[in-house]
């Protein structure tokens, strides 16, 4: 046959139903009265002819029916039938619909969530060019396993180690861009002329820098970014070539960089770089050696580096190389082998996402345990529902309905569930990315990258569709094997059968359990986990304190006299504000910024060979101790007498007492800043105050010294020109911050404020990775426990539906209701307990994944785990209980009489 | 293909079809006659007959059927296997006897 006309034929009917039914009845009619006619024409009376006529004739609505599926009714028509019928069928059972519409919604919801996360951080390429051939290049010391690289070392690798093709080197800053009304501080990043070229992307706008502008006095030129560009400057491209106020200073804009650009270190960072300067620099000027030659131990450490690795070059080839020049130069003694100098690279995919990688894994497959735990549960009440359905089923089956025409309308149900659950579920996801964009920490990279965009809407509906193949399946399957003798002689006996088919049900169950318990206790370690994190004393109070970053250009405040000056005055007008307590400045604030060590020599130490005297070094004025609650151990903290003029003090730490003034009195001791050079400035230590943990709560705390910026900025281009001012209150620190900015103002209106923020939020944020990891995780397992609960409910209400007759029996033969509720609850607990073994089992592998996560918690912490067993045992028994009261309320006379 | 042989002699309705259906066959074939309009159906769908309504002989509206070309050969080549299905039957038979 010509498919054309099959085609024409069906869609035709489609379109003419009404008037091909019609023609048909009109046509069968007409059949039937002639032949009357014709029986009459025998001589019969017209009765009896009329009666002979519909006897030969057979079944009129049988032969319309074969009629109109012979015309080609069936597929389309029906399909639309079964679809009306399955949509009727689900409004008639709202509960239901609901119960499986939020299961599966919660599943598709989370997934796609998650897939928008993995996708927009693991998987969209990043905005370099040919990234699998980029690198980060580092250096590694005891003590620093991930650091700067020096001008030497940037001259050498280009030259020495063949893997490197190229490489680049950069610096970040700040700067205050002063335009317009509001004056605001940018970070900012220093590269040489090629670093564009080396990551293999040129300006949207305008050009980069040329060599002759990456000399000193090469010009005042910058490069902006996108965002910056269309923030400030409206997008106008006319910017090119024009000047804008940076530091005070008149500065060519030459470029604008494309929208997305961000450089390799930015994605952890907090904040993006915005403005980009030529760094200007020569080796002379870093005091380095020019050419492939080496300074001692490589020199002055502090520049970034970007590599383009040689074609075919792998990451770990370029490793080797590096590590091979490296061991040459110890042995040349260039470095000292003690200090176990290392250079290598990491690849940019790593570099950018290595840190999270793992998480967003975990976080994936959590997700998708919830949406198999999702699917399982609409599979199992599909199940249920089927199972009250089989004797519908049977009497349809009998009636001459096709098995696969009834396994086709469950289908259709199933499906047009799982299609209103993926809307449902995209909806979900729209939140929830909203949600996990809120929650994430800043210093997540490419979070804010995160989108539902049509690919990750396809991978929901594709989710959706995987459901419905899932969950439509089983029911379906049944259907089909259906044997009506069968069922409805079973229905009628009514004894404790249907077993083989709860088999799947008990065990879909029992899956769900474990899932949920793996679940849980992931999310419960988090919980103890971060609890153990914020139990840690930082060493301060951060309780009623707020911060802000404020910076004093050279071009304004030239010498240090003058910034000294400054923060006096500022600090004077803020202390006057009546809510303030106390107020003081520091370089570094705790939990905020990583703080670098700088060699000393202190009075009766010495120290082994080839080690020093390294201490962190931090920079204040008067009123940080206080404003902070810094702990006092003797002595005194830093105060007014420590200005320019008085002799030169500094606070340590317990840990430098420790380490460098043992079973000495420290107060008095004296230490040269910078070592044994002449030009060194000698303190005497004035006062010894507690450890804080500086870098993270977590890092163990190195010797430490605070010296006041009166003091510091003695020394030669020691003056520090971005501190944080630190406000303590009684009240809540935020009001604070209208008031404080006022008094910025009053002082200098031209500088910027930026980072304002409770010193609270701070020491949070400073732990957003595990405490993000909690959040997901409790959520998942909050999500699971309820879905696994809900498939217990499930199970149960089956048992006891199925076995309603022998507990009638039962009931009969003198069962009290207890013992009923007893019998039904065990059939359910016993997939509990299943499932509490192999979700313990799961658990116990699994959890391994989130050891860097967790602190001060093992991943197979026994408290934790019995919490969780506890827990879910609990919550799986109160699920079977309702269900199990209703077959103990069974009257045996009305159980008996059901069918 | 005999419904398709009695089309290819003249267009004909349902029930015009049918009686001489049983007049040929001397009732050979007594069937339920609903049963010939499910057939119909099938052959309009595969494009072996066409029908239009037209005025019957005794002034009422009724839908005659015709062989399409398709029709055509459709029956050329059954009566072809039929022919050589027969043949080989009364062989066997006319064998088997002698």
């Amino acid at each position: 046959m010509s498919w054309h006309t099959e085609i024409r034929s069906r869609l035709l009917h489609l379109l003419l139903r009404r008037k091909v039914d019609r023609d048909l009845a009109e046509e069968l009619k007409y059949h039937i009265e002639l032949e009357t006619e014709h029986n009459m024409s025998k001589g019969l009376p017209e009765r009896e002819a009329r009666r002979r006529a519909q006897r030969d004739f057979g079944s009129v609505p049988r032969y319309t029916d074969d009629a109109r599926d012979e015309r080609g009714a069936s597929s389309i028509d029906s399909w639309l039938k079964d679809t009306s019928f399955a949509v009727r069928s689900l409004m008639r059972q709202a509960g239901f619909t609901t119960l499986v519409l939020l299961t599966l919604a919660f599943g598709i919801g989370a997934t796609t969530t998650l897939f928008a996360v993995t996708k927009g951080v693991l998987l969209e390429p990043l905005p370099y060019g040919r990234t699998e051939t980029l690198a980060q290049i580092w250096s590694s010391w005891t003590g620093f396993p991930q650091t700067w690289l020096s001008y030497d070392e940037y001259e050498a690798w280009k030259t020495e180690i063949p893997a490197i093709e190229d490489i680049a080197i950069f610096y970040n800053s700040s700067a205050n861009l002063t335009e317009g009304d509001e004056p605001e501080r940018l970070r900012t990043a220093s590269v040489v002329a090629h670093t564009f070229k080396t990551l293999g992307i040129a300006p949207l706008l305008g050009r980069e820098f040329t060599e002759d502008e990456d000399r000193p006095g090469g010009g005042n030129v910058a490069i902006l970014s996108h965002d910056l560009w269309q923030r400030r400057f409206s997008g106008d491209a006319s910017l090119i070539g024009q000047t804008i106020q940076l530091n005070g200073i008149a500065t060519t804009v030459v470029g604008v960089m494309p929208p997305g650009f961000r450089m390799p270190l930015d994605f952890a960072a907090n904040g993006t770089t915005q403005v980009y300067f030529p760094m200007a620099t020569t080796p002379e000027n870093e005091g380095a050696i020019p050419g492939p030659e080496m300074q001692q131990n490589g020199g002055s450490h502090g520049f970034y580096g970007i590599v383009r690795l040689a074609q075919g070059v792998t990451v770990e080839m370029a490793n080797a190389q590096l590590d091979n020049f490296v061991a040459g130069l110890k042995r040349e003694g260039v470095y000292n082998p003690a200090r176990n100098f290392r250079a290598f690279v990491i690849g940019m995919e790593s570099q950018v996402t290595g840190g999270v990688r793992n998480a967003i894994l975990i976080l994936f497959g959590a997700t998708t345990v919830v949406l198999l735990i999702a699917c399982a549960n609409v599979a199992g009440l599909l199940l249920v529902r089927g199972e009250r359905r089989r004797r519908e089923l049977a009497i349809r089956i009998a009636l001459g309905a096709q098995g696969t025409r009834l396994a086709r309308l469950l289908f259709v149900e199933s499906g047009l569930l799982a299609l209103s659950g993926a809307v449902l579920g995209a909806t979900f996801a729209f939140m929830g990315v909203a949600a996990v964009r809120r929650s994430a920490p800043a210093t997540f990279p490419r979070m804010a990258e995160v989108t539902i965009e049509p690919v990750v809407l396809l991978f929901s509906l594709a989710v959706a569709m995987l459901a419905a193949m899932l969950t439509g399946l089983l029911p379906a399957l049944q259907a089909t094997r259906v044997a009506p003798g069968d069922e409805l002689k079973e229905g009628s006996r009514g004894a404790t059968s249907g077993a083989g088919r709860l088999r799947w049900r008990q065990t879909l169950v029992s899956a769900e359990v474990a899932l949920a318990v793996l679940l849980v206790v992931g999310a419960g370690l988090m919980v103890r986990s971060v609890g153990n994190l914020l139990a840690i004393d930082p060493g301060f109070r951060p309780d009623g304190v707020l911060a802000m970053r404020i910076s004093t250009p050279s071009a304004w405040y030239p010498d240090s006299t003058r910034v000294v000056a400054f923060w006096n005055g500022l600090q004077r007008d803020v202390a006057a504000i009546p809510e303030v307590k106390s107020v003081g400045a520091v370089l570094l604030l705790p939990l905020a910024t990583e703080m670098g060590d700088w060699g000393l020599a202190v009075e009766g130490y010495t120290p082994p060979p080839h080690t020093g005297t390294p201490a962190d070094w931090q920079v204040v004025t008067p009123g940080y101790f206080e404003t902070m609650g810094l702990r006092l151990v003797s002595g005194r903290f830093l105060d007014e007498r420590d200005d320019m003029e008085g002799a030169l003090s500094m606070v340590v730490n317990r840990k430098f007492v420790e380490l460098y003034v043992k079973d000495r009195e420290p107060l008095g001791t004296r230490v040269r800043i910078g070592g044994n050079s002449p030009d060194s400035l000698r303190y005497a230590i004035v006062g010894v105050v507690d450890d804080v943990r500086h870098n993270a709560l977590t890092r163990e705390v190195k010797a430490q010294f605070y010296a006041s910026l009166a003091q510091f900025a003695k020394a030669p281009g020691n003056t520090r020109r971005t501190m944080s001012l630190v406000v303590r209150t009684d009240g809540d620190p935020m009001a604070l911050v209208a008031p404080v900015r006022a008094a910025v103002r009053r002082a200098d209106a031209r500088l910027p404020v930026s980072e304002v923020r409770a010193l609270e939020e701070v020491v949070k944020s400073s732990i957003a990775a595990p405490r993000f990891a909690m959040e997901m995780l409790g959520v998942f397992g909050g999500i699971a426990l309820v879905l696994a609960a809900i498939g217990v409910f499930g199970v149960v209400s089956q048992v006891v539906a199925l076995r309603q007759h022998e507990f009638g029996i039962r009931a009969a033969l003198g069962a009290s209701p207890s013992q009923l509720v007893g019998l039904s609850v065990k059939t359910g607990f016993r997939q509990v307990i299943a499932g509490l073994v192999v979700g313990i089992a799961a658990a116990l592998v699994a959890t391994r994944l989130l050891g860097a996560l967790l602190h001060g918690v093992k991943p197979t912490d026994p408290l934790t785990f019995g919490i969780v067993v506890f827990v879910t045992g609990a919550v799986a028994l109160l699920a079977s209980v309702a269900p199990a009261r209703r077959a103990a309320k069974a009257h045996p006379n009305v159980v008996l009489r059901t069918d | 293909m005999l419904v398709l042989k009695l089309l290819s002699l003249e267009p004909m309705h349902g029930w015009g079809l049918s009686y001489r259906l049983r007049q040929i066959s001397h009732d050979v074939f007594d069937v339920n006659q609903g049963s010939l309009y499910p057939a119909l159906q099938r052959m309009l769908r595969r494009g072996l007959i066409k029908s239009e309504w037209r005025v019957s002989d005794n002034n009422r509206r009724a839908r005659y059927y015709s062989i399409t070309a398709q029709g055509k050969r459709q029956l050329n080549e059954e009566v072809t296997d039929w022919e050589r299905a027969a043949g080989a039957i009364n062989r066997v038979l006319r064998f088997s006897n002698g």
